[in-house]
């Protein structure tokens, strides 16, 4: 059964159609692409999958569950992380503080247990533990206690991506993973994300202009475009899709 | 020229930093911490000072075995005296409502601030909560002025003495206040330096710098903001209970937005987010009110034209425009987050490279 599954979903911006009736699925463990022009919706789409625009109409159904109408925080929670396409680190913490915040259930996150540093003193080491696991992935450890304001542009997007990690999520909606990194970098974090799917069985949707970057990495693409579906296929059959060379490439 | 007490201001201006750090702690955490814009900072003060108010000319009497007479109108002076009398003469009496005081007016406050923000704060800008407490902080000062029963209306009340007015030594009882104020407040400042240093805090600093992201990132925002504001407003009407006592006297006028701005100037100048900073803060304006006053008098005496106490408005005018300008994050900058995770990383790190 596929890990994530839209049926029909559509978002209205007052008369603007962003999404018209988009049904998609991500099988469980792929990697897919989500690709169109500027302005075709895919970033609305990526929205609504994590709770953080409403859905007009639609259904999104996530492991089995149906998860429309979920609120962002509760979306994180089922499993569903997401990266921004503007870095969205906390700039003013450290990248440990980073990694840490999402790790779910945190005991000493409620206020009345959090003065009281015996009842979650042993959870924050554990969790720390996990956190420079991850760190040392995203080859950040040795960046530990830097503010991620003093971090290179590829060094925050690897950040953003090892902090979704400490969520455990099933699924990560990326929305430009490379924007703004320079091009040897942006191979290496497809890579990285290569790497992820292996070891953690993580499922990635991934919003991404540098198609000769993302053709490598994905099991399969979607093609949008003014808010609609155009077209979904592997990446040979998406590259020699006429339709779609005519939307996107202009000739 | 006068005379200057060294013995009695120094305890005075102690004592005033006491209540000032309890009101700047909580101001820290609300806005420094959490970021939650809180221009009301006076009511949750007065909802400490009104609740002295009721309780000093209401429990008192009863705590001490004596009819309760009614505190305004014809019976005012008549119970005035009573509770001079009660203050002056039953110590037990005296603690027993002061603690009876701090608790209800903690809890009070803090359901105030937990309910008026857990409503606002679910709407997308936080500033709205600014307006409503600044203005919900004036009406209530003016629904107060306005209850003949309550407090008095304008007349307020007088004779709320503090705890130690039993002492025949007033230099120890006004002692032995200060100690009691610089307690609570060192209460305070370990509590909110825990609360800082913990996930919560670290949670809350997360929405401060930006809401959207970390609700993306599975955190349950209006709920953590509410709580923040609880324990934020419980510590403010615990200082505003202990500025009616150090003043001796309740009335709504002591409450007024100026309040809120001292309050505020003492956030901003001594560090936004840092608990040391909210005390630096504290005990610069502690130190300034208590040298406008005497400079004030001094003047006054000499026959200047001045009315030195403006001045004190334009300085703390001239404070704020230049801490923002020069020193945004105040003279004890944010200190970075540690908790324990800080030191496991640190072990687990071969040698830092950067």
């Amino acid at each position: 059964m596929p890990l994530l599954q839209l049926f029909n979903l559509r978002k209205d911006f007052g008369g603007l159609r962003a999404v018209d009736d988009v049904s998609l699925e991500v099988a469980t463990g792929a990697i897919v692409g989500l690709i169109g022009p500027n302005g075709s919706g895919k970033s609305t789409l990526l929205n609504l999958i994590a709770g953080s625009a409403e859905r007009t109409a639609g259904r999104i159904i996530f492991d089995g569950d149906e998860i429309s109408g979920l609120s962002a925080d509760q979306v994180f929670q089922r499993g569903i992380a997401r990266g921004y396409q503007d870095p969205s680190l906390y700039l003013k913490m450290t990248t440990l503080d980073n990694a840490l915040l999402p790790v779910k259930s945190q005991r000493g996150e409620h206020p009345w247990y959090a003065p009281w540093r015996r009842f979650w003193q042993k959870q924050e080491a554990e969790n720390a533990r996990a956190a420079a696991g991850v760190l040392e992935q995203v080859q950040l450890l040795g960046h530990y206690d830097s503010l991620a304001s003093d971090l290179s542009g590829g060094q925050m997007k690897l950040l953003e991506m090892g902090r979704s990690l400490m969520g455990s999520p099933k699924l990560l909606l990326l929305d430009e993973p490379t924007a703004g990194v320079a091009p040897n970098l942006a191979y290496e974090i497809f890579e990285e994300i290569s790497r992820l799917r292996q070891q953690h069985g993580i499922t990635f949707l991934i919003v991404e202009h540098r198609l000769e970057i993302l053709f490598d990495f994905v099991d399969s693409v979607y093609v949008m475009h003014l808010g609609n579906l155009l077209a979904h296929g592997s990446a040979d059959d998406i590259a020699s899709n006429e339709t779609v060379r005519e939307v996107y490439f202009g000739d | 020229m006068i005379n200057i007490d060294l013995g009695a201001t120094a305890i005075s201006v102690l004592t005033l930093f006491g209540i000032y750090a309890l009101m700047s702690i909580s101001l820290n955490l609300e806005y420094g911490v959490a970021g939650v814009p809180n221009f009301g900072q006076a009511l949750f003060v007065s909802i400490g000072a009104y609740v002295a108010g009721v309780t000093y000319t209401r429990l008192l009497p009863l705590l001490a075995g004596m009819e309760s007479v009614h505190p305004c109108g014809p019976t005012m002076g008549q119970a005035l005296q009573l509770r001079s009398e009660i203050m002056a003469t039953q110590p037990v009496a005296g603690f027993i409502n002061l603690a009876l005081t701090l608790v209800i007016a903690a809890i009070l406050s803090g359901a105030v601030g937990f309910a008026v923000s857990y409503v606002t704060l679910r709407l997308k800008e936080e500033w709205f909560l600014a307006l409503v407490l600044l203005v919900g902080g004036e009406t209530v000062r003016i629904v107060v002025r306005g209850a003949d029963d309550l407090i008095c209306s304008h007349n307020g009340i007088s004779s709320v003495a503090q705890p130690f007015y039993f002492l025949d030594d007033v230099q120890m009882s006004s002692i032995l206040f200060m100690l009691l104020a610089l307690a609570l407040a060192l209460i305070a400042y370990l509590y909110s330096q825990r609360l800082t240093h913990s996930p919560y805090g670290r949670m809350l600093k997360g929405l401060r710098e930006n809401e959207e992201v970390t609700r993306g990132l599975g955190k349950g925002i209006s709920l953590a903001r509410a709580q923040i504001m609880l324990i934020g407003s419980a510590i403010a009407a615990i200082g505003g209970v202990l500025f009616a006592l150090n003043t001796g006297f309740v009335n709504t006028n002591d409450y007024v937005v100026t309040l809120t701005l001292d309050v505020w100037v003492m956030v901003v100048l001594g560090g936004i987010g840092n608990n040391r900073g909210a005390l630096l803060g504290a005990a610069l304006i502690a130190i300034m009110d208590r040298v406008t006053q005497v400079a004030a008098i001094a003047l006054n005496m000499s026959g200047s034209p001045i009315e030195f106490n403006y001045v004190r408005f334009i300085a703390f005018g001239i404070i704020l425009l230049l801490m923002l300008r020069y020193r945004p994050a105040g003279l004890l900058p944010e200190s970075r987050l540690t908790t324990i995770a800080h030191e496991t990383a640190k072990r687990l790190t071969p040698g830092k490279t950067i």
